[in-house]
């Protein structure tokens, strides 16, 4: 049974999620996921600073403490590579490592100068803490996630424009640079909102993971905002679930490892790109490759006036010391099989045949340009004829004869 | 007189005080094909970076169909090299096109159907309206460069300029740009591209601006493009030298163009 603080808890970390899952996505796309956990970690001088300055630990003045140093960071890493010879992925691990350093030291200075009771509070902003959540806290993030998504939807393309191609936004007159702006904001305002809940170390992760997952399922700009976003909330939910029944365990960590468990999940059996339907295609690849090689070792005897040829006159590459393949180009009836000899049968031969011109046309296709594609070289002839238009295949061909006559 | 589509005076622009372009004046014409030639590290790119304004000089100003580029509303379409942006990138063919009349629409406004159809009309100058759903990763190299030509017509300008829109393209994809060029001039539209192949350049193009970090030459092709400008253009590159010597030479002999063709 769900109790009313529960689900209080829960639609907080659901709203965390969203809003870590949407802006993570923008980042991902430009390439700055590392910026998330330079941000994140530079959060924490902040908040100790404040602690310090404010001698309490309300939230407001936490959080103007934390979003004033994670902006802080996130214009020194914009900064220093502009003017010195700093890359920006050194300018990034720099400031992340000095911030987080800095507040660590803050945190120990703290909590030796006896302020006691309140500092271990602070503790708790390192992992996380949801159990404390209040109800007006739930509804600020609710209303940060709402916010946010109306943000990206009404600025769909101006960020579209200026993740994918900066450079044209800007020659187009889209404000590419206060978009850049508005998004690295929004980062560190969901950052220090969910700062409380998933802590200081682990936050980045969630803006990070969810985004990495939701690549696997999509090859679309709005499915991919929406998909992690969905991640993200999905995340805070089991992560809430399980940390409020476990009261031992921390609700940061927690959340972070079911967003890993999606990750987990997608990095092997997305379709398409997950690992699992990958290894299937090399599979189907390579023993498409083998029944080639092994019809065109037939087709072969074949031309040269031997009608049957025996199973070891095969080379070992085209047929496989298992003979699956064989097998199967029997069953599919390509291939007749008496005893050790082998034979193709007419499809066997027009299969062989037309997969041999479609191979030779493909060649001299490819000499001829200049710049190859590397996904392009390893087809078979559906794929050849797909690419080449009719008129480009008799073009090819007419200069292969011509070779051969000459 | 004719009326430049380009006036650049006096431009130099550096990186960390480090000058990448020197002492540039130049004037492009309206309607012309212009080609900007030069060696590696020249300055091309940096060139077109200041004439869309992305970049700003050191000194020295630039007029956009005589307006100073700062203050002048004129739109320019821009093809930029195909290496510059991440094609792994979630998005369709179509969406890559749509960006063209982002500028038009202004902020919050969707592309509707209006700009649907006309990004379809684009794709179609280009020959890939079939493709228009595929991802642009799963594009061949000059299919995507093919996607950026596009996508610079839906703008509809009337200066574009290209940064090495042939570079490492198949031979449809080379026609297909020859053609867009080809309507582009005859609709009196300034193009201006960044060029390495010395060896089609007195063909397509009857314009060229010599560039190795100062202007070595510009104007009209058939009176710039010379043994001796190149000369000083490439310097003592021995393998560059060749292809203009031969270049030079075909232009003496009146000769239009090798045959490219599968041989």
């Amino acid at each position: 049974m769900i109790s009313p603080n529960t689900l209080v808890i829960l639609l907080g970390t659901t709203a965390l999620g969203t809003c870590c899952g949407i802006i993570g996505a923008l980042m991902l796309l430009r390439r700055r996921a590392l910026l998330a956990d330079a941000i994140a970690h530079s959060t924490l001088p902040g908040i100790c600073i404040a602690f310090l300055l404010a001698n309490s630990r309300s939230v407001v003045a936490l959080g103007t403490g934390a979003l004033v140093s994670a902006l802080v960071a996130a214009a020194l890493v914009a900064w220093l590579p502009r003017v010195s010879r700093i890359r920006k992925d050194a300018a990034t691990a720099c400031v992340l490592g000095v911030m987080f350093g800095a507040g660590i030291a803050l945190v120990g200075l703290i909590q030796r100068s006896g302020s006691g009771g309140s500092a271990a509070g602070l503790d708790g902003l390192l992992l996380g803490r949801t159990a404390g959540m209040l109800r007006s806290e739930a509804l600020t993030f609710g209303c940060a996630a709402i916010v946010m998504s109306l943000i990206v939807f009404s600025l769909r393309k101006e960020l579209l424009v200026s993740c994918f191609d900066p450079r044209f936004g800007t020659s187009s007159r889209i404000p590419t640079r206060s978009i850049d702006l508005l998004q690295t904001s929004l980062l560190a305002a969901t950052i220090v909102i969910a700062l409380p809940a998933v802590g200081v170390v682990l936050t980045a992760a969630l803006v990070v993971i969810p985004a990495a997952s939701a690549r696997f399922w999509t090859d679309r700009f709005d499915s991919l905002l929406r998909i992690s976003a969905l991640l993200g909330a999905g995340s805070g939910i089991l992560g809430t679930l399980i940390s409020t029944s476990h009261p031992n365990l921390p609700a940061g960590p927690v959340i972070v490892l079911s967003a890993t468990g999606f990750f987990v999940v997608s990095l092997l059996l997305a379709p398409r790109r997950g690992l699992l339907s990958l290894h299937l295609l090399a599979r189907s690849r390579s023993r498409k490759r083998t029944i080639r090689h092994l019809l065109d070792a037939i087709l072969d005897a074949q031309l040269h006036g031997q009608m049957q040829i025996a199973i070891d006159e095969i080379p070992e590459s085209a047929i496989r010391t298992d003979l699956r393949s064989l097998k199967y180009s029997v069953q599919s009836g390509w291939v007749r099989r008496e005893g050790d000899l082998i034979s193709l049968t007419e499809t066997g031969r027009i299969r062989a045949t037309r997969a041999r011109k479609a191979l030779e046309i493909w060649r001299e296709w490819l000499t001829s340009e200049a710049s190859i594609d590397r996904d392009l070289i390893d087809l078979d002839e559906i794929e050849i004829e797909k690419i080449l238009s009719p008129e480009l295949i008799d073009t090819l061909q007419r200069s292969i004869d011509d070779r051969e006559m000459s | 007189m004719i009326r430049p589509a380009i006036e650049i005076h006096d431009l130099t622009v550096a990186y960390r005080e480090k000058p990448v372009l020197w002492d540039i004046d130049a004037v492009i014409p309206v309607g012309s094909l212009c080609a900007i030639v030069g060696p590696n590290g020249a300055g091309k790119s940096t060139l077109l970076s200041a004439i869309l304004g992305t970049i700003r000089p050191a000194s020295g100003w630039l007029k956009i169909f005589d307006k100073p580029l700062d203050r002048s509303e004129e739109l320019i379409g821009f093809v930029p090299q195909r290496e510059s942006v991440d094609w792994d990138f979630p998005v369709e063919v179509l969406d890559v096109v749509l960006m063209g009349t982002y500028s038009q629409l202004g902020w919050f406004r969707r592309p509707g159907k209006a700009q649907r159809d006309w990004a379809m009309e684009c794709l179609e100058a280009v020959g890939m309206t079939d493709l228009r759903h595929r991802q642009v990763g799963e594009l061949s190299g000059g299919q995507q460069q093919r996607v950026f030509i596009a996508r610079a017509l839906a703008q509809d300008t009337q200066l574009i300029l290209m940064d090495e829109p042939f570079a490492g393209v198949d031979a449809a994809t080379e026609e297909a740009i020859r053609t867009v060029l080809e309507d582009l001039k005859k609709k009196g539209r300034t193009v201006v591209l960044v060029h390495h192949d010395l060896q089609t350049i007195e063909q397509f193009f009857d314009h060229v601006l010599l560039l190795n970090l100062r202007l070595v030459a510009a104007g009209p092709t058939s009176e710039t493009f010379t043994r001796e400008n190149l000369m000083r253009t490439y310097g003592g590159r021995l393998t560059l030298l060749d292809e203009a010597a031969e270049a030079v030479r075909r232009i003496r002999t009146g000769r239009t163009r090798i045959g490219r063709e599968l041989e």
